[in-house]
């Protein structure tokens, strides 16, 4: 028997400083879209204010969620410390100020993005520079790896690209390619940089939260390389203007997705822990969600309705897969941050509390079952161009997600 | 009750939070022994190598043998060989999972 101390554990200072901003992100997002929404009903997504609440939503929420999270959670998957942790605090500070900024410049002054848009860029530079460093330590690679490596290049892509947008914008320069960039921009930054981020740390957080023992893992294999195929066929497509190959990129993301799907049921069928908490249940029910809307949007590019419902389609995407992903994770990461925090010395001295006593968990089932139904009423809102709907809907989330916010942050009472 | 038999008997207040299991039950201590009366070493593992409560845990169990009156030296050996599995559990950690 080979003993092995691998205390890979980070300062929960540096994610909880991610996860902080985070949730700030998170309601200001929300409260700009309540307030500027409407004009998404009529099919105009690109507006100053709509730019705003996306950016917060995805980069100010969910990108330093995931950056939290990964800070997290890479030592623990990958056996590996954290390259620097005090490079990990200076990142932190140069992208919140990054993130603030360049929102709150594109609701402002859109055409004046470009300096914060470059200093976000400096923080995730320094972010993927981070995970580079911290990954290339790692003893033996393996497929969560591939996962997560790939989703950082995706990353980089959406970043670099979206760079290229503003100058686009500012200069006029590449015109022509705009809607080129803009369409891979997209598919980096939520099919790429999120779905094979999830993938990936799914992988490792399914098997944990369910106790599962004994399943295969060849399936992952099969995930990655047709998942990753569509990714490269679909941008292919996009700069050749092939609407085949965009149908055979879309075909693999979706066979990618349901094998993923199904990997993962397997998995949860060998499980040990027969109750499942309730915020990890809807972690898991995102991932039905993101299947369908893949094989919506399978069905739908072969119809001439694709313009018009791409929008609600990336818009369900983005909330029924990755936000209700990330936010049904948060519920088991935050707890177990605050409890490592303050009950880590108490353990084996004192009686302590399980991490499943940090959540109240009885407000899970109606707060997301809210948020599911709030998501769907929006989106028949765009498909229906129903403004009273998106006015109900979008309110419904939005106070949904604010008290989300707070019941994540309410743990730090505990 | 010896020394061994008291140390297993403490050990079962040193719970996973994430499963709510304590230590023994959940079948994590493979082995403990007692050298010169008081001396004690404990071979155990966890549930994954990645876990991410890895150093509450095993630091948990030194605490808790520590504060035993009779023991002198306490060392933890962590070890993932053999790897740990279900049937390491006992019947009353299984019913804890509802199995």
């Amino acid at each position: 028997m080979l003993p092995q101390n691998m205390g890979n554990e980070t300062n929960i200072k540096l994610p909880f400083s991610f996860i902080f901003f985070s949730i700030v992100a998170l309601v200001f997002s929300q409260i700009l879209l309540l307030l500027n929404g409407q004009m998404m009903v009529d099919g105009s997504f690109r507006l100053p204010a709509i730019w705003s609440s996306a950016h917060l939503l995805i980069l100010g929420w969910a990108l330093m969620v995931a950056m939290g999270a990964m800070y997290q959670l890479v030592p623990v998957a990958f056996l590996t410390n954290i390259w620097n942790e005090k490079f990990g605090f200076i990142q932190f500070f140069v992208t919140a100020a990054g993130i603030a900024s360049f929102s709150g410049m594109l609701y402002c002054a859109p055409q004046k993005a470009m300096i914060p848009g470059i200093l976000t860029l400096v923080g995730i530079l320094m972010f993927l520079f981070q995970m580079v460093m911290t990954l290339k330590k790692q003893a033996k690679p393996t497929i969560l790896t591939a996962f997560v490596g790939s989703a950082l290049v995706c990353l980089f892509l959406t970043i670099f690209l979206g760079i290229t947008l503003i100058y686009c914008l500012k200069t006029g320069i590449g015109a022509e390619y705009y809607q080129t960039i803009f369409k891979i921009h997209l598919l980096m930054g939520i099919t790429g940089w999120f779905t094979l981020l999830i993938f990936g740390f799914s992988y490792k957080m399914v098997p944990m939260f369910s106790l599962s023992h004994g399943f295969p893992m060849v399936q992952a294999r099969y995930v990655y390389s047709i998942y990753v195929s569509g990714l490269v066929i679909t941008i292919i497509s996009f700069i050749s203007n092939n609407s085949v190959l965009t149908k055979i990129g879309f075909f693999l993301l979706l066979a990618g997705f349901s094998i993923f799907s199904w990997h993962i049921s397997i998995i949860i069928k060998k499980r040990l822990k027969k109750k499942l908490d309730k915020p990890f249940t809807f972690a898991l029910l995102a991932i039905g969600f993101g299947n369908l809307i893949h094989l919506a949007a399978f069905i739908v590019l072969r119809t001439r309705s694709f313009s018009t419902l791409a929008g609600p389609l990336i818009y369900s995407y983005l909330l029924l897969w990755i936000v209700l992903s990330i936010v049904g994770y948060l519920y088991k990461i935050v707890p177990f941050l605050w409890w490592t925090y303050k009950y880590s010395k108490e353990i084996g001295k004192n009686a302590v509390p399980s991490l499943k006593d940090m959540m109240n968990e009885k407000i899970v089932v109606p707060l997301f079952s809210l948020f599911v139904a709030a998501v769907l009423i929006v989106f028949t809102s765009f498909v229906f161009k129903a403004a009273i709907l998106f006015n109900i809907g979008q309110f419904i989330l939005s106070i949904v997600l604010i008290v989300i916010s707070y019941s994540i942050l309410s743990v730090l009472k505990k | 009750m010896n020394l061994k038999e008291k140390v297993l008997n403490e050990l079962k207040t040193v719970y996973d939070p994430e499963l709510n299991i304590n230590v023994v039950d959940l079948g994590l201590i493979y082995n403990v022994e007692i050298a010169d009366d008081a001396d004690v070493t404990i071979t155990m593992t966890l549930t994954t190598p990645g876990c991410p409560l890895h150093d509450s845990i095993t630091k948990g169990v030194r605490y808790c043998v520590e504060g035993i009156e009779e023991t002198r030296n306490v060392e933890v050996n962590l070890v993932w060989e053999p790897a740990w599995s279900p049937d390491k559990m006992t019947a009353e950690g299984k019913s804890y999972l509802g199995r």
